[in-house]
Formats: C-alpha cells, sequence, structure tokens
C-alpha cells in the first residue's frame, strides 16, 4: 500500500515534474500577490495569449523562444496602454481586441511556418517531459524574477496599493510599471513548458485570491499564497500519476479545490465563519 | 488563377462552413456592441472558458454539445457572481479564478476520456469538420438570439449605458442583466464551434470596438459590426481554405486588422484625426 502510495516518487520525470512544478508554482503565487491587489488578473491572461506569435517567430528566425516569447508578451502589454491611452474604447475592451488579435495571428502563422513545435506543448504545458535544459531555464528565469520581486516588496507593494501615494513620496511608478509588466511577463515565459499559457492566468490569480482570503497582511498572504501554490503543484502532479489525466489541469484544480477551502472557512472572511458582513464588500 | 481561387467553393463542406461561420460572425458582432459598452469583455472570455467542461460531458454522455456548454456557462456566470457579492475579493480576480477552474476541470474530463471528445476542436473550433447536428443546433441559438436582441435592444442598450436610469425608469434590471448574460453563454457555445475557445471573445468583442471608434450612433454602431462580423467571417473561412485550416485564427486576424485601420484612420475617433485636430488647434 505504502509502497503504492510513493511509487510516483520513484520515476525521475516525475521528480522533476514536481521540482518544475513547484518552481512555476512559487514565482506565479508570488507574483498574483501583487497581481491580485492591482487588479490586474485580465492582464496575466492577455500577455499569456499574446506570447504564442513571438514564439513562433522566434523559431522561424532561429533565436531563443523564450526571447521571442517575453517580446511579443510585453508588446501586448505595451500596445494596449498606448491604444487605450489614445481611443476611446475602455481598457478591457482594448486588451481583449490586442491580446486576441497577436493570438489568432500566432495561429496563423503556425500552420504557415513549418516547425517541430508541438501547439499542444505550448498551450497546455509538458510537464512530464521536461528536459534539465528546460528546467534550468525556469530555474534562471524563476529566480531572477524571484530575487527582483523580493527586493523591491515593498516599492512594489506600494505601487499596487495606492500609486498616487507612491509617485508623492517620490518613487519612480513609471519604472514600476514597466517594470511589473516584464516580470510577469518573465514569469509566463517561465511557466510556459510547465503548464501552458491557458493555465498559467490560474497559476497567477488564485494563489493571491487564496492569500487574500486568509490574511490581512501583505507578508502572510505573501507566505499562504506560496505554500499554497507550491502544495498544489506537487500534489497536482502526484494525483496526475494516479488518475492518468492532464497534469496542469491537476495543478489547477488543486488550487481551485484551496480557494474553496479558503472562501468557505477563512478565519475572518470565510463564507461559513464570519458572522457579519465585511464592511470592504457593502460598498462594492 | 480564378479557378484556383474557386477550388475552395467546389467542396460542400467548404460552403457550408463559410455560411456558418458567417451566421456566427453576425450574431457575435451583434453582441459585441452591446459587450463593449457594458465593458463585459472579460466576462465574454471567461463564458468561453468556462462552457468547456460543459462541452466535454455532453461529448461524453452523447447529448447535444449546447445543452452542457449552455448549463456550465450559467453555472460559472451564477459562481462568479455568488463570490463576488460575498467577498472582498476585486471582480475581475473572481472571474479569473472561476474561469480557469471551470477551463481545468474541462482539460481533465478531456484527458481522462480522449476517445470521446477531441481536445483541438474545442480549443481551435472545427467548421470545416461540423456535423450537420451541430449546424441546425448553431442555427437555432442565433435565430433566438437575433430574436431576443431585436425585441430588447433598446431595453438592454439602456441597461449597458446607464443601469441606473434603466432602473428609475422602471425597467427590470436584474432581467436585464440575467438576459444578456444568457444571450452572451449562447452565442459564446455557437462561436466554440467556429473558431474555439481561445478566440471566441475577439468575435465578442473586436467588430464592436472597431464600429465604436467610426460611429457615435449605436444603430449605426449595430450595424456597421454585423457587416464586419459577417464579412470578415466568410472571407476568413474562405481563405482558411488556403491555410490548413486555422479558420478561427483567419477570422480573428481579419477582424483584428479591421481594428487596427480603424483606429488610425477612423474619421473622428481614428489616431490621425486626432492628431490632425490637436495640430489645428496649437
Amino acid at each position: 500500500m505504502i509502497e503504492k502510495l510513493l511509487e510516483p516518487f520513484q520515476f525521475p520525470f516525475m521528480q522533476d515534474a514536481m521540482l518544475a512544478g513547484a518552481v512555476v508554482a512559487a514565482v506565479c503565487a508570488v507574483l498574483s500577490c501583487y497581481l491580485v491587489l492591482k487588479g490586474w488578473s485580465l492582464m496575466g491572461d492577455a500577455i499569456s495569449h499574446a506570447v504564442l506569435p513571438g514564439i513562433v517567430i522566434a523559431y522561424a528566425l532561429g533565436a531563443p523562444l523564450a526571447l521571442g516569447a517575453f517580446f511579443s508578451g510585453l508588446f501586448c502589454a505595451v500596445s494596449t496602454g498606448f491604444i487605450k491611452a489614445n481611443s476611446r474604447i475602455k481598457e478591457d475592451t482594448v486588451m481583449g481586441v490586442v491580446f486576441t488579435g497577436l493570438f489568432a495571428f500566432g495561429l496563423v502563422l503556425f500552420t504557415k511556418v513549418k516547425s517541430d513545435l508541438h501547439l499542444d506543448h505550448i498551450l497546455f504545458g509538458n510537464i512530464l517531459g521536461i528536459e534539465p535544459r528546460d528546467l534550468k531555464e525556469m530555474l534562471w528565469i524563476g529566480g531572477g524574477t524571484l530575487a527582483i520581486v523580493l527586493a523591491l516588496r515593498k516599492d512594489l507593494l506600494l505601487f499596487c496599493f495606492d500609486p498616487s501615494h507612491a509617485r508623492t513620496i517620490g518613487l519612480r511608478t513609471n519604472f514600476l510599471y514597466y517594470l511589473l509588466l516584464s516580470l510577469l511577463a518573465a514569469t509566463i515565459v517561465a511557466s510556459l513548458k510547465a503548464v501552458g499559457i491557458i493555465l498559467v492566468i490560474a497559476m497567477l490569480v488564485t494563489p493571491g485570491c487564496v492569500g487574500f482570503l486568509f490574511a490581512d497582511r501583505f507578508g502572510p498572504m505573501l507566505a499562504i499564497a506560496s505554500v499554497g501554490a507550491v502544495f498544489s503543484a506537487v500534489a497536482g502532479v502526484y494525483v496526475s500519476f494516479f488518475i492518468n489525466g492532464s497534469t496542469a489541469a491537476c495543478i489547477v484544480l488543486v488550487q481551485t479545490l484551496l480557494f474553496i477551502v479558503a472562501l468557505l472557512f477563512a478565519p475572518k472572511r470565510g463564507l461559513l465563519t464570519r458572522r457579519t458582513v465585511p464592511l470592504a464588500t457593502q460598498g462594492s | 488563377m480564378i479557378d484556383a481561387l474557386l477550388v475552395p467553393l467546389h467542396y460542400e463542406y467548404m460552403v457550408k462552413a463559410i455560411l456558418v461561420s458567417g451566421l456566427i460572425g453576425g450574431v457575435c458582432a451583434f453582441l459585441s456592441c452591446f459587450v463593449t459598452l457594458k465593458g463585459w469583455s472579460l466576462m465574454g472570455d471567461a463564458l468561453s472558458h468556462s462552457v468547456v467542461p460543459g462541452v466535454a460531458v455532453a461529448y461524453i454522455v452523447g447529448l447535444p454539445f449546447a445543452a452542457g456548454a449552455f448549463a456550465t456557462g450559467l453555472v460559472a456566470a451564477l459562481g462568479m457572481g455568488l463570490i463576488k457579492t460575498k467577498t472582498a475579493l476585486r471582480e475581475d480576480a473572481v472571474i479569473g479564478v472561476v474561469f480557469t477552474s471551470f477551463f481545468a476541470l474541462g482539460l481533465l474530463l478531456i484527458s481522462l476520456f480522449p476517445s470521446s471528445v477531441d481536445l483541438r476542436t474545442i480549443i481551435f473550433g472545427n467548421i470545416l469538420g461540423i456535423a450537420d447536428p451541430d449546424i441546425w443546433q448553431i442555427v437555432i441559438i442565433s435565430a433566438v438570439t437575433l430574436g431576443v436582441l431585436g425585441l430588447k435592444w433598446r431595453d438592454l442598450l439602456l441597461f449597458c449605458f446607464d443601469p441606473n436610469q434603466a432602473r428609475a425608469l422602471g425597467l427590470n434590471v436584474r432581467l436585464l442583466h440575467f438576459l444578456l448574460l444568457t444571450l452572451l453563454s449562447a452565442t459564446a457555445v455557437a462561436a466554440l464551434q467556429t473558431v474555439g475557445a481561445c478566440l471566441v471573445v475577439a468575435m465578442l468583442v473586436t467588430p464592436g470596438a472597431t464600429a465604436y471608434l467610426l460611429t457615435d450612433r449605436f444603430s449605426t454602431m449595430l450595424k456597421l459590426a454585423a457587416s464586419m462580423g459577417v464579412g470578415t467571417s466568410l472571407i476568413g473561412a474562405y481563405v482558411s481554405y488556403f491555410f490548413d485550416g486555422s479558420t478561427g485564427g483567419c477570422i480573428v486576424t481579419l477582424q483584428s486588422l479591421l481594428f487596427v485601420l480603424a483606429l488610425v484612420f477612423a474619421p473622428k475617433h481614428g489616431l490621425l484625426a486626432a492628431r490632425a485636430l490637436r495640430r489645428s488647434l496649437s
């Protein structure tokens, strides 16, 4: 019985998958806390889809795929900002137009450029077939992102929470804006090989929400989000071994379970544990 | 040369695909005017991903895909509404959590029953290989949607534009909200067949946004959006014959091109017009 339960840990590919999943989950979770506060959930959605044409073009040019993906994601964010500032269309609409346009363009390019890329792997990741080279790349990008976020965590937090206050006390909000966008794009690129561009959105939103429901202060929120996300990644990979289902989907669904638990049972804000409606919801 | 261009029209499946795409493109474009005014783009994206588990279950059990998709779309919408009113979380975060969860569930189901559902059909649509019963489902959905929109468009317009005014006039705002959600789910289901889950949101946003740049009157906006939706879908489906069948990609790329053109050259609200205005003022 116990042997059977420990079986997944004996395969090197499972160990790699759990490690990759945990790294990606931790980086995404840290970033998700900022995104949830800033209201940028849709931004993660947009950038992750917009990465596709960059990958195909980078492949055609023989450049590193991660580089193409990164710049194409940034292009989406920057052009969204430009169109929003220069036209009368609402931001959410602009984002919807831009990212779907880029994704569609990527699809058309993909059918025209003969490549050995697997569209399925780009969309849904291929965490069980991850190579040591990919793992190394993931660790570098993920580690770098994490280091920058943690080094500037106070500045970024103030920027997300209250940009005008951040500007008044002399922070360069423009710099922080582009920094956060770049970090987001880099994280998505790092997560691509593990969970793919569609489910990375979940990794960039759900942990932050779980942390938000459990904690009142940002430090604990970060800690809870990361621990929950790493647990979900390992548990998701583990479960997928037994039910033989899509690994990325299993990871996301474990995160969803955590979210439901937080929603119902979080000490102060849970639906079943609180007595009165919190002030914050009455206004909105 | 002309012969080569006419080749796609010799195949029955191509003609069918082109016509069905045009129909769906028109209906989605009609609705997109309301979606862009209301600021519900993220909702369209969310619903189109949330219907995936429903489609998967319907195919596995052997029900009409529209029924399953519609049901999960509505459950997702209700879930979002519930969580949003009960917690202090921002709306966009709630939508993000719910739709990715539904999508992941759909993905898991598909990976567990690979024989009954083809993942690619759901993600990219499969209009070139669409079966006749599926065409009928789409025609019915489109007819009902168009009928409801035709009857209720003034109320919906007011609701999108100014919900408080709508309430003050005695309109049932809650009902209109629910009605628009339902229409959105229904068209998302239909569009899923043509362009796939990832690109549905483009059909539900881009034509409306493009038309919004070109006119100040809502009735003109409706006409412009609908004709662009139909036109791009017909041409996109036709062109996709030469592009190995990425129908959704072709249609949405065309729609995006039109958007870029409108963004730059629109008579009053385009970038060039705005620049000329600034210059004449200074």
